[in-house]
């Protein structure tokens, strides 16, 4: 692609100049979008939508960071374009579709690999037999001290982005089907406890965490990964909690 | 392509209609169909307070059901309402003990229930204030062992009929390929949702666009209630942010809010001195509205929250993550007031269904949002979520007995050709109006004219503006590829948004009094002696609504105190409507 004209032009402080990856090499990349207050990432995406180029494609359902569809890489960094706001001053973005994964069109990627991981774990509960009435459980017993803090797991797929290992496809858990098999064998109704601690310290699981912290880095849920793997690993020696 | 149970919708109700007909007849091919992507779409990941059900023994099946009705202003199907109570604590004990998910718990270890307005006993289960992510998680893990066939970014299009007029399957477009294809099915399920974004302030996700319901409308289903939305009193107003519209929760009112004017004043003195800002979600929204259309809100068009006063350390305690919300635009509900509006979010209305989610064309049956009755003209916090899964439980359930019993059908030939070609036409024509600005003026004109506060003139106007844009979206030309484009998305999405606001407006036009929350400023009161009739639209044969009033069936409890008998409707009134909905 030759040197696009708009990057080259002084930038008009009240407007974002925003460059997209696109899937079409003959698509648009730059726009110059008018800045409104509030803005998220997701209204640059939306005015750009409107005003600019009604063909960009990119994904969104809930726009109060529930869903997890919209998670793209702002300037590398992964985010959810609804709860990050353009601050002040910034009149330059780059957006480009999460890492890792592949893109289906522009800034949307298919979260199939990301999925394929989740299954991997049987993210299910495979409950205790005879278990038929919701359990008796205080809300300060420590199975739940572990658990509560690392539930909330929207799926979006901003750590499996940022993990160190997301360019050397692919024979890790990765970090949020790891978080989410944590939390299954801390629960007391969950009968495949032992079983799930083998498949998650095997070739493919927590030993080949490399410590980087991409992923707690930036989960917008504020959830920690890596600690759910470091917990994972110490209970291999120790065994699981009970 | 053919499957057993097509399943549209992957929220709530559509993920626990797969589990139940999974459960029940694990050697059906079942297909999930869903615009967006599944189990990440849709309202029930956005629920935020709670699960209403009967679990302490002090509590009561009729109790629960007096609320319902209380709330619903005696004009819900009794039988469905009744389904609702009985069957929700059944559905938390299953989503505890086979789903996975872990609820709230009291400092005993029981189940803690909480209260919520317009309930005479504290039976809402929830989780934090998030309740809705942990059940779609955990039902969407259930998907990873039953691995039903997922058509993610796949919309139904259409529902399609055989020549005897009972259900073949669906016409389909792959969102991600622009293909078009026919699903064929046993049974078909429609889980998709309302349609209450169709507003210029409205608290949903993307997808609830009516497809559902205009689907169903399409082929002749009766559909009821469609005046009644509700409306949340505390959206958060974010100028022309995406955000705008984002419920802040109940609990602010509850925790001792206060509402203020663009003057100052506390104006839910006016409206309701006794209760104040605590007053229900239907009366405090149309207090803001009224107070936002006389020109007392902010030049934004608002009325402004104030909690800052219980402290700021309090209310970053008590709410986190409503704190979190308003900084992201700037705000800090901590420590200074907050712009809000009311802002639209359920639908009460829907296709009238039966207890079994069945309707009245063999093999389709509607489940959730889409389904109509249930919650009458208002419907209480915490019984959304439980009907979603109540009923997509029922739905599966049934789906799994009427499978076996049906065969697999032609759809009409000439039904698919219709159902395609206008599907392709916006991404076909040259020139034409975009999408995103008559989407827009749809919302103006809902929100002005079919909003919290209504009339005559109003919804008359209103209904000749529909029908200008639904001549409009007709013209609708999108640029660009076929696949993933959002623009010929949204085309369709407004297509039957068009569809359902006509029906809205039609009933909104013919319920002359006020009632739940449906309200008429040129008939403010609320008349049971005339209406405690629910309203019935289908599509007649040359286009046209048909209307008609059923009385409502008192089948367990009458209204308190004794209510009149609702004798049959005299037909002056059905004129009347008639004759509006003619100008």
């Amino acid at each position: 692609m030759g040197e696009d004209p708009s990057l080259t032009e002084p930038n008009p402080s009240s407007k974002v100049r925003v460059t997209i990856s696109r899937s079409d090499p003959g698509a648009e990349r730059t726009f110059l979008v008018e800045r409104i207050e509030p803005m998220m990432v997701l209204d640059l995406l939306l005015a750009i939508q409107r005003e600019h180029d009604p063909s960009i494609g990119f994904r969104y359902s809930c726009r109060v960071a529930m869903c997890g569809t919209c998670t793209l890489r702002m300037d590398g960094r992964a985010i959810l374009a609804c709860q990050t706001p353009l601050e002040p001053g910034r009149n330059e973005v780059r957006l480009d579709p999460l890492a890792g994964l592949p893109v289906v069109r522009d800034l949307v990627v298919d979260m199939k690999p990301f999925f394929e991981e989740w299954a991997r774990v049987r993210p299910y509960l495979e409950p205790l037999e005879g278990l038929d009435e919701p359990v008796h459980l205080k809300p300060d017993s420590p199975e739940r001290q572990i658990i509560d803090p690392s539930l909330d797991c929207i799926t979006c797929g901003a750590c499996y982005s940022s993990c160190g290992l997301a360019d050397h496809r692919r024979d890790f858990l990765g970090p949020a089907a790891l978080n989410r098999a944590m939390v299954l064998i801390a629960d007391s109704r969950d009968a495949a406890g032992p079983e799930r601690l083998e498949a998650v310290t095997a070739g493919d699981g927590v030993d080949r965490c490399h410590y980087i912290y991409g992923c707690t880095a930036v989960c917008p849920k504020g959830l920690d990964p890596a600690a759910a793997i470091r917990r994972l690993r110490r209970w291999r020696l120790e065994g699981r909690p009970r | 392509m053919d499957t057993d149970v097509a399943v549209v919708g992957s929220g709530g109700a559509g993920l626990m209609c797969v589990l139940h007909a999974a459960e029940a007849a694990p050697e059906l091919d079942i297909t999930i169909v869903s615009k967006g992507a599944v189990g990440r779409s849709g309202c029930t990941r956005m629920v935020q307070g709670g699960f209403n059900a009967v679990l302490d023994p002090d509590d009561s099946f009729e109790l629960h059901f007096r609320d319902t009705l209380e709330g619903g202003k005696y004009l819900n199907d009794q039988d469905l309402a009744w389904t609702l109570v009985n069957a929700a604590p059944e559905v938390i004990c299953e989503l505890e003990t086979k789903v996975g998910c872990f609820f709230d718990r009291a400092e005993d270890g029981s189940i803690r229930q909480k209260a919520f307005a317009g309930q005479a006993f504290d039976r809402t289960v929830h989780r934090g204030d998030l309740t809705g992510i942990e059940i779609m998680s955990r039902l969407l893990d259930q998907t990873f062992r039953i691995k039903p066939r997922e058509l993610g970014d796949v919309r139904a299009l259409d529902l399609l009929l055989d020549e005897d007029g009972e259900v073949a399957g669906l016409a389909l477009l792959d969102v991600r390929t622009g293909a078009v294809a026919v699903l064929r099915a046993r049974v078909v399920v429609v889980a998709t949702g309302g349609a209450a974004t169709m507003y210029r302030i409205a608290a949903p996700a993307r997808e609830k666009t009516g497809d559902g319901v205009a689907m169903c409308y399409r082929v002749g289903l009766e559909l009821r209630d469609m005046e009644m939305l509700q409306f949340h009193p505390t959206g958060l107003l974010a100028g022309e942010s995406r955000l705008t519209g984002a419920v802040l929760e109940e609990g602010l009112r509850g925790a001792g809010a206060y509402l203020y004017n663009a003057n100052g004043e506390r104006y839910m003195e006016r409206y309701d001195p006794e209760r104040m800002e605590r007053a229900t979600r239907d009366i405090v929204s149309r207090a803001s509205y009224q107070e936002i259309m006389s020109g007392r809100g902010t030049p934004a068009g608002g009325v402004m929250i104030d909690i800052s006063h219980l402290g700021a350390e309090e209310v970053e305690r008590r709410f986190a993550g409503m704190v979190a919300r308003t900084r992201q635009i700037g705000r800090d509900l901590a420590r200074e007031p907050v712009e809000i509006s009311p802002t639209s979010h359920f639908a009460m209305g829907g296709v009238v269904i039966d207890e079994d989610c069945q309707t009245s064309v063999p093999g389709l049956l509607v489940a959730g949002e889409d389904g109509g009755g249930v919650h009458g003209a208002n419907r209480l916090g915490g019984n959304g979520v439980a009907e979603s899964t109540v009923f997509g439980a029922r739905a599966g359930d049934r789906a799994a007995v009427v499978a076996r019993e049906r065969n697999l059908r032609d759809p009409e030939p000439a039904q698919v050709a219709v159902s395609v070609e206008r599907a392709l036409a916006p991404l076909q024509r040259e020139k034409g109006p975009s999408p995103f600005q008559v989407t827009r003026e749809l919302k103006e004109t809902m929100w002005e004219g079919c909003g919290v506060v209504r009339n005559r003139e109003g919804l008359i106007q209103a209904r000749k503006r529909i029908e200008a844009l639904t001549e409009q979206a007709a013209k609708i030309s999108v640029p660009g590829p076929p696949q993933m484009n959002n623009a010929w998305q949204e085309a369709l999405d407004l297509s039957n948004q068009l569809t359902v606001a006509h029906t809205m407006i039609d009933s909104a036009l013919v319920r002359e009094e006020s009632r739940g929350a449906h309200f008429r400023s040129d008939y403010p009161e609320q008349d049971d002696a005339r209406w405690l009739r629910y309203i019935v639209v289908r599509g007649g044969q040359n286009g046209e609504t048909e209307v008609s009033l059923r009385p409502v069936k008192f089948t367990r409890k009458r209204p308190e105190p004794d209510g009149p008998p609702a004798e049959a409707l005299e037909v002056e009134d059905l004129e009347e409507g008639r004759e509006d909905l003619k100008r």
